[in-house]
């Protein structure tokens, strides 16, 4: 019963590796910007807010903000953005180059800001 | 992968998840949780029986009695609310290895669970002694059990990180 006891422990405790915050290892930690045209409008489903934009080299950005009532909260709403519309998004990109996808702390739009993920660089 | 993740990306569950608010996907999570650890906690008691733990003391079929039926409504509850879950945004998952050792998981663990319940000297547990080499292969079993469904508790939870 012990031993089976201990590697139980064993086995638990090999599951959780130091993640800081989950997702965001595989995420540069310096800032990027990156400026597009919404091709998928802000989803506030699942775990994070979603949305996809175009970049100035065609490139689609999977961007990804806050928990959904967190980025609803910061004025980011389905609505707010429809396709077509230009938008700057600031965070941390994806730490390999050829992934276009990005974590997002904050971005502007029509001259506003909104502060996606309060709290967060 | 990907067909049958469009699949369930498409179905009614998957626009309900999308469509009802920013808690859903929260609270559908909240009942997906209670209800894996639910079906762990159940199934470990009983593995750890099966294993050799105990065994002077709990009869097996006491403690299938008690909690066979609660790992089978945990598990329902589990699947229900996983696949609003994944039905969510199930594409996004294309590239998750974590996916295709989550899945294969669980069936092995519930092919172990529906073999062990077909086994003859199982039905008669409780009715007579178990001969040894009856004992060993519910041991065997109940180590399977443990670790198919530890491997599916931990993949599942890593899906989120990759």
């Amino acid at each position: 019963m012990k031993k089976v006891a201990m590697l139980l422990g064993a086995f638990t405790l090999s599951a959780l590796p130091a993640f800081a915050h989950h997702g965001w290892g595989g995420n540069e930690d310096k800032l990027t910007d990156v400026t597009g045209t919404v091709t998928t409008p802000v989803s506030l489903a699942g775990p994070h807010g979603t949305m996809k934009i175009r970049d100035a080299q065609g490139h689609v950005w999977d961007v990804t903000m806050a928990p959904p009532a967190r980025t609803q909260q910061a004025g980011v709403t389905e609505k707010l953005m429809p396709v077509g519309s230009t938008v700057t998004v600031h965070g941390h990109r994806n730490k390999n180059q050829n992934t276009y996808e990005i974590k997002v702390t904050k971005l502007t739009f029509n001259n506003k800001v909104y502060d996606v993920y309060p709290g967060m660089e | 992968m990907r067909d049958p993740l469009t699949w369930i990306e498409q179905t009614g569950l998957g626009h309900m998840m999308r469509e009802s608010g920013p808690w859903t996907y929260a609270i559908v999570n909240v009942a997906h949780i209670l209800a894996v650890s639910t079906l762990f906690g159940s199934v470990l008691v009983l593995d750890l029986r099966l294993l050799g733990a105990w065994s002077r003391r709990i009869r097996i079929a006491d403690l299938s009695t008690a909690v066979t039926p609660i790992a089978i409504t945990a598990f329902a509850l589990a699947i229900v609310t996983g696949a609003a879950l994944l039905a969510t945004k199930a594409t996004a998952y294309v590239d998750n290895p974590f996916l295709l050792i989550k899945f294969p998981a669980i069936a092995v663990g519930m092919l172990n669970a529906g073999i062990l319940n077909v086994t003859p000297a199982w039905r008669e547990v409780g009715v007579r002694a178990l001969r040894p080499g009856e004992r060993r292969q519910f041991a065997i079993m109940g180590g399977i059990s443990l670790l198919s469904w530890l491997t599916a508790v931990t993949a599942g939870r890593m899906i989120g990180y990759w």
